[in-house]
């Protein structure tokens, strides 16, 4: 496996942390960049646990200028970045008829424009290079739409149609675009009483939560060279829901 | 402006970043670019071409009205890059 340069956005929460550690783990080599904006406490402990190829970087995913300041910061280290995992994100739910305009557009702006933004801001750098991976966390909300998420969802579903529309423009660049859409992980963001979560988990055939490791095992091989024949295809990560 | 080194240069660049099916030498320096009867690129390759241009000569091109006269075939590619280092000198 060769060393790869590696940004993690949205790396303070469990599913990045547990993405970022798998590719610490993947390669002694590999070098990762945790992109972290509003929370940094867990960011900043996984860097320091191994300071000489765990960095983490300012990063407001929702900024084009933020992007450009944290790529060109990566690539004045290595020249080069191989893997973007987009993963940052979050949602404020509410019934679409009460659902306020600030609280639609700024989950629009997070979870899909910062996706957007993102690859803008490596594509340069990953056709220069004739190779790149980049894998955008949806949800298994883009495929269910469940009610009081409209705005999650259609940000996540935009993600879907970004990631199959822009692996198209890039496939024979030798750049694949690839999407996982996690249901139900235990994370701290699963904010879910006793009872919520047995409703929850009567819902899912394998009656159990995910981990945040069994979503970083996926978007690990989706950006392994194993896998570059994959790209525009969407990875449910669910325990079996539908 | 008739550079037929940086010409050739521009033409291996071409072959190499797009995979083109021809050999530099027989691109012809007034070949159109995109189109029937030209080299036939798409707009996945001026991406492409856009990047390399910039890797190559630093040679930035920001918008879509630039590239369009820019892009056109070999020569203007040429002119465009003499243009930007005499300016840089």
């Amino acid at each position: 496996m060769n060393p790869r340069v590696i940004l993690v956005t949205g790396a303070n929460g469990g599913i990045g942390q547990a993405i970022a550690r798998s590719f610490l783990q993947e390669s002694p080599e590999n070098q990762i960049w945790l992109g972290i904006h509003a929370r940094l406490d867990q960011a900043e402990k996984l860097a320091g646990e191994s300071p000489d190829r765990c960095r983490t970087i300012a990063l407001d995913v929702t900024r084009p200028d933020s992007w450009k300041a944290a790529v060109a910061e990566i690539l004045a280290r290595h020249q080069r970045l191989d893997v973007l995992v987009n993963n940052a994100g979050d949602h404020q739910d509410a019934l679409l008829a009460t659902m306020s305009l600030d609280s639609w557009q700024k989950i629009l702006a997070l979870n899909l424009e910062g996706v957007f933004h993102g690859c803008q801001a490596v594509l340069p750098t990953m056709i220069g290079q004739r190779h790149g991976r980049i894998i955008n966390i949806a949800s298994l909300s883009a495929l269910l739409a469940p009610a009081g998420q409209a705005n999650y969802a259609a940000a996540k579903a935009g993600v879907l149609a970004l990631t199959r529309s822009l692996a198209k423009e890039v496939a024979r660049i030798g750049i694949t675009v690839n999407a996982v859409c996690p249901g139900y992980v235990d994370t701290a963001t699963l904010a879910m009483d006793e009872m919520e979560r047995k409703r929850a988990i009567e819902r899912i055939p394998m009656r159990r939560f995910g981990q945040p490791g069994e979503v970083a095992a996926a978007v690990r091989f989706l950006a392994c060279g194993e896998a570059g024949y994959i790209t525009g295809s969407t990875l449910k990560i669910d325990g079996g829901i539908f | 402006m008739n550079n037929p080194e940086l010409k050739l240069h521009i033409k291996r660049l071409l072959v190499e970043n797009l995979m083109l099916q021809t050999t530099a030498e027989e691109i012809a320096d007034d070949i159109s670019m995109f189109g029937p009867g030209g080299l036939g690129l798409d707009s996945v390759d001026a991406l492409q071409l856009v990047v390399a241009l910039d890797k190559n000569y630093g040679l930035k091109i920001s918008d879509a009205e630039a590239a369009k006269v820019i892009l056109r075939n070999v020569n203007t590619i040429a002119a465009a890059i003499e243009q930007k280092t005499q300016a840089a000198g």
